[in-house]
């Protein structure tokens, strides 16, 4: 008899680990993400420890080649190359974990109050949502990454401080962002809508707002939590080209993106410290990929593939 | 007289079928057509239908789930009709509905207890420990036991699934219970069991009961009174034992000889098969006059122009009604 | 149909539009005085035009009323001056959009050639190891940073094997066909490779439902060769969505001319709108924008059209 107790876990989360665990590329890229962050969190440790940090120019020590002080070298401004990056691995992480948690918020926000509601307030916010999503992302957020922000009203500690450039991308990633969340769980909630528990909690008196919390929502938090795992990969590719062109992260704060701004030049002098920073993206792009996929697979294994 | 607890008049419900085209105009399903039902205090009304008759739309419009789009609903003599959500939240708490899907009636992904909390938190009844107490309570009324109620809907079966929504329902204590084919997605055995649990709910607390059912046995073993829907509309109505010994409407006759086991005291075997010819038309396009005329084994010409009116059958019980013109002579030929 | 049609096309007027007031908006928040830059990039002004065209578009004025004069001002051909260029607007586009043309529409060309057959090749012999392989480069394909792949080629081409030039349109004083193209290829190459990973990706996911479905498999049963099974049959119904891809992808398409173009200083619409916003030449920023719009617009409406044609379940007014 005991064996059959061992058997099977029964709840939800144990059905849904064990099979996210056959998927090797997912567990591997979960391992590699977890690698990174905390590459990342202990930054400041490996700064200290070499005695530099991500910001002091150096000019008579640029383009060094990989040393003891310098593990892989110096940049053409003669700063470390290693703290950099792990710096710019914060940026990266920060910036896609946030902005895909601000999209997933206003489409999960959007997406209930459309499929709840119905009716105009649906067909409305519908209109809206097609209409961003048929804009053109790229062309948008330059235009907005340029904007002052002194003339919207900001107060000016805030416009001139070193973390601007970094609320401000997380701000206009999220509002191109939502819209894939958002019909999703319009979706989703107008199948939930018409179940029998939903009624009874009409019938019972709840309100709207208890409704899509508490009976809604939780149903379908699974397609949620996908859709946002993906949607990180492509927000540090955003947060990287943005920060290339000049228009994302500010430097002296070091991002993946903007270590290759102006990197014509570069591939003549130290080709080395083009690769670095490109091959960084790929690998947390191409894991936060493989772990969306195998969540999918993990969360909805009914979804062909 | 006191007001009935629930009183529908003259509801009437339709719905948009299909996609509606530009020019289109979007197909209608007549679903309920002029209902006037009334439910007293403490007693047991049950309606009683083939699928497609409206009776789940009507049971929805009896807890305000569908506003009508004409007739008035009253509770308490209240009429609660097109009432905003705010208004209709206290007449919520006194009328509970139990539905008829064990498995999909309850949120998958909330324990037990704040299954059963739930209508207390919604009508602000009781602190934390009093709603802990209460919610004991409701499960033990439903033979539950205490110890289950931190786990999840799907480790229950369904037979216990209908028992906590039965919980749920009484919990803010309420004076009407609208149960919506509660039977239906049970094993038969298991059927017997909640039959018993609902018997035991009226004696013990007063709570009044529309049980819509298709299955006339069971409505046999529960209601006062019965009323059988036909496409949208009450064909007939008439306390229990008046409806089974002289039915006033051949659809009620056919319905009650399909029955294998039907007839008080009897256990015949067999009987006369169904005299009904036909399908149940499609309640998006009824039939002219009677709705009944096509499949009816005594209509005449008069039934496809006119529709019969529900009027009171001569010579039978009190509050016995049929919507037949016709309804005399049927009544005069006693028990199918 | 052809009331579908009106009724989408009028859907994406009212979109262009509200995204040209939401884009003048923002122009008006640029760093500086916006407004007055536009005026002024024209070299040939006279105070009193100056003062005219203040009055007409200054940030003083409330929003609408300026949107307005400029609408009115750009529907009759107006779009006024670059300032970069110091010519009119509608002088400078047309030769930059022609590049872009080019540079999308052989990228667009060369990736559906290679996507498509390599979907359907992957699909047909799904989890075998080729399949493994093909599905794994889609991945990376869809995960680079599409800048990066643009300088590891010009690493590898340019610079490393010195095949092919490093950037620009052509060398300076040459002014051959051949000179030209090699200055295309790697632009090209890139912007290839970044779509070619996606559209397999779904290719291949869209074949394999198909041939899952059991239809593909009542013809095989009835001896259908394999070939007529995948072309006909399957290849049929996995199109169907596959052209709504491609279709959308446009503006995809366009934002990684935009990166491509920026890279190998490709002079294009991209690297235009680019330059424009950075150097506050806001007359050529906003006509560039909307024309990006006007683009993806264009490419939404072409997905559902194709899409409602394609599929005969679907039947639309």
């Amino acid at each position: 008899m005991a064996e059959l107790a061992a058997a099977a876990p029964r709840s939800l989360l144990g059905l849904t680990y064990r099979r996210f665990r056959r998927h090797r590329l997912a567990v591997a890229s979960a391992l590699l993400l977890l690698v990174l962050a905390l590459a990342a969190i202990a930054a400041p440790l490996v700064a200290a420890a070499l005695g530099v940090d991500a910001e002091t120019v150096n000019l008579l020590g640029r383009f060094q080649a990989p040393s003891l002080a310098h593990p892989l070298g110096t940049d053409e401004l003669g700063r470390d190359v290693l703290v950099r990056l792990l710096y710019g691995g914060r940026v990266s992480l920060i910036v896609g974990v946030a902005a895909a948690l601000a999209s997933a918020v206003i489409g999960t926000a959007v997406g209930l109050v459309a499929g709840y509601y119905g009716g105009r307030l649906d067909a409305i916010l519908m209109r809206v949502t097609d209409s961003v999503i048929t804009l053109p992302v790229l062309p948008l957020l330059i235009v907005l990454a340029a904007l002052d922000l002194g003339k919207l009203g900001l107060p000016e500690a805030l416009t001139q401080s070193q973390q601007i450039s970094l609320y401000r991308i997380v701000a206009i990633i999220a509002l191109v962002g939502w819209t894939r969340v958002a019909r999703l769980v319009r979706g989703a909630t107008l199948s939930m809508r018409e179940r029998e528990f939903v009624l009874a909690a009409q019938a019972q008196g709840a309100s709207a707002l208890r409704i899509m919390g508490v009976h809604i929502l939780p149903n379908v938090v699974s397609p949620i939590i996908v859709s946002t795992t993906l949607s990180v990969g492509g927000i540090i590719l955003f947060e990287s080209i943005l920060s290339f062109l000049g228009l994302g992260i500010q430097p002296p704060l070091p991002s993946w993106g903007n270590m290759l701004t102006g990197a014509q030049e570069l591939i003549w002098d130290a080709p080395q410290l083009v690769v670095y920073p490109g091959l960084l993206i790929f690998a947390t792009v191409i894991a936060f990929n493989f772990l969306g996929d195998g969540l999918q697979d993990a969360l909805d294994p009914r979804a062909a593939r | 007289m006191t007001a009935p607890l629930l009183a529908l008049r003259d509801v009437v419900k339709h719905f948009p079928a299909g996609r509606a085209g530009w020019f289109a105009r979007p197909a209608t399903v007549h679903a309920v057509n002029g209902v006037s039902l009334e439910v007293g205090r403490g007693e047991t009304v049950a309606v009683v239908g083939e699928s497609g008759c409206g009776k789940t739309t009507l049971a929805r419009l009896a807890v305000s789930l569908y506003a009508p789009d004409a007739g008035r609903v009253s509770i308490d003599g209240t009429d609660v009709t097109g009432l905003g959500a705010h208004a209709l939240k206290p007449y919520r708490r006194r009328v509970q509905m139990i539905f008829q899907d064990p498995y999909g009636s309850l949120n998958p992904r909330l324990p037990v207890s704040a299954i059963l909390a739930e209508p207390l938190v919604i009508h602000g009844l009781g602190a934390r420990a009093e709603r802990r107490r209460r919610v004991e309570e409701a499960a033990q009324a439903v033979a539950l036991q205490a110890g289950q109620l931190d786990r999840y809907p799907h480790e229950f079966s369904g037979g216990q699934r209908q028992r906590i929504a039965i919980a749920r329902a009484l919990i803010a204590r309420p004076e009407l219970l609208v149960a919506d084919e509660p039977l239906s997605a049970l094993d038969v055995s298991i059927q017997v069991a909640i039959l018993d649990l609902f018997r035991a709910l009226k004696r013990d607390f007063g709570i009044a009961l529309l049980f819509i059912s298709h299955d006339l046995a069971v409505v046999d073993l529960i209601a006062d009174r019965i009323a059988v829907m036909y496409l949208g509309h009450i064909v007939e109505t008439a306390a229990r034992a008046d409806l089974f010994r002289a039915p006033a409407h051949p659809y009620t006759r056919a319905l009650i000889a399909a029955v294998p086991a039907m007839g008080h005291g009897k256990r015949a075997r067999g009987g006369p098969k169904s005299a009904l010819k036909g399908d149940v038309p499609d309640p998006i396009k009824p039939p002219p006059g009677c709705p009944f005329h096509p499949r009816c084994p005594r209509a005449e010409d008069l039934c496809r122009r006119v529709a019969p009116m529900l009027d009171p059958v001569a010579g039978a019980g009190a509050g016995h009604r049929a919507a037949c013109h016709f309804r005399d002579e049927v009544a005069a030929m006693g028990a199918p | 149909m052809t009331r579908y049609v009106a009724q989408r096309s009028i859907e994406s007027l009212i979109v262009l539009a509200v995204m040209s007031v939401v884009v003048y908006g923002l122009i008006g928040l640029m760093p500086g005085d916006p407004i007055d830059l536009m005026i002024n990039a024209n070299p040939n002004l006279t105070p009193a035009d100056a003062a005219r065209l203040k009055a007409l578009y200054g940030l003083d004025l409330p929003l609408y009323e300026r949107y307005w004069n400029w609408l009115t001002a750009a529907l009759g051909g107006d779009f006024g001056y670059s300032r970069l260029f110091s010519r009119p607007v509608l002088e400078v586009l047309p030769a930059y959009l022609g590049r872009t043309a080019i540079l999308m529409g052989a990228s667009f060309v060369l990736s559906v050639a290679i996507a498509i057959p390599t979907g359907i090749w992957a699909a047909t012999r799904p989890y075998s190891r080729a399949d493994y392989v093909i599905n794994l480069l889609s991945f990376a394909g869809i995960s680079v940073a599409p800048f990066w792949l643009a300088l590891l080629l010009i690493m590898l081409f340019a610079v490393g094997l010195g095949w092919l030039p490093a950037g620009g349109m052509q060398t300076v004083g040459l002014d051959s066909l051949a000179d030209k193209a090699a200055h295309l290829v790697l632009p090209v190459l890139a912007l290839t490779l970044l779509s070619v990973a996606g559209v397999t990706r779904y290719v291949r996911a869209e074949m394999i439902g198909v041939l899952r479905q059991d239809y593909v498999r009542t013809a095989r049963a009835k001896g259908v060769p394999e070939r007529q099974v995948v072309w006909r049959h399957g290849l049929r119904n996995a199109l169907i969505p596959v052209v709504t891809v491609l279709a959308l992808d446009f503006g995809a398409l366009f934002s990684g001319a935009l990166i491509t173009e920026t890279v190998f200083a490709y002079p294009g619409m991209g690297k235009l709108i680019y330059d424009a916003i950075l150097g506050n030449d806001f007359n050529m920023a906003l006509i560039g924008l909307l024309f990006a719009t006007l683009l993806t617009l264009v490419g939404n409406l072409l997905a559902d059209l194709a899409y409602a044609k394609l599929d005969p379940r679907i039947s639309y007014g």
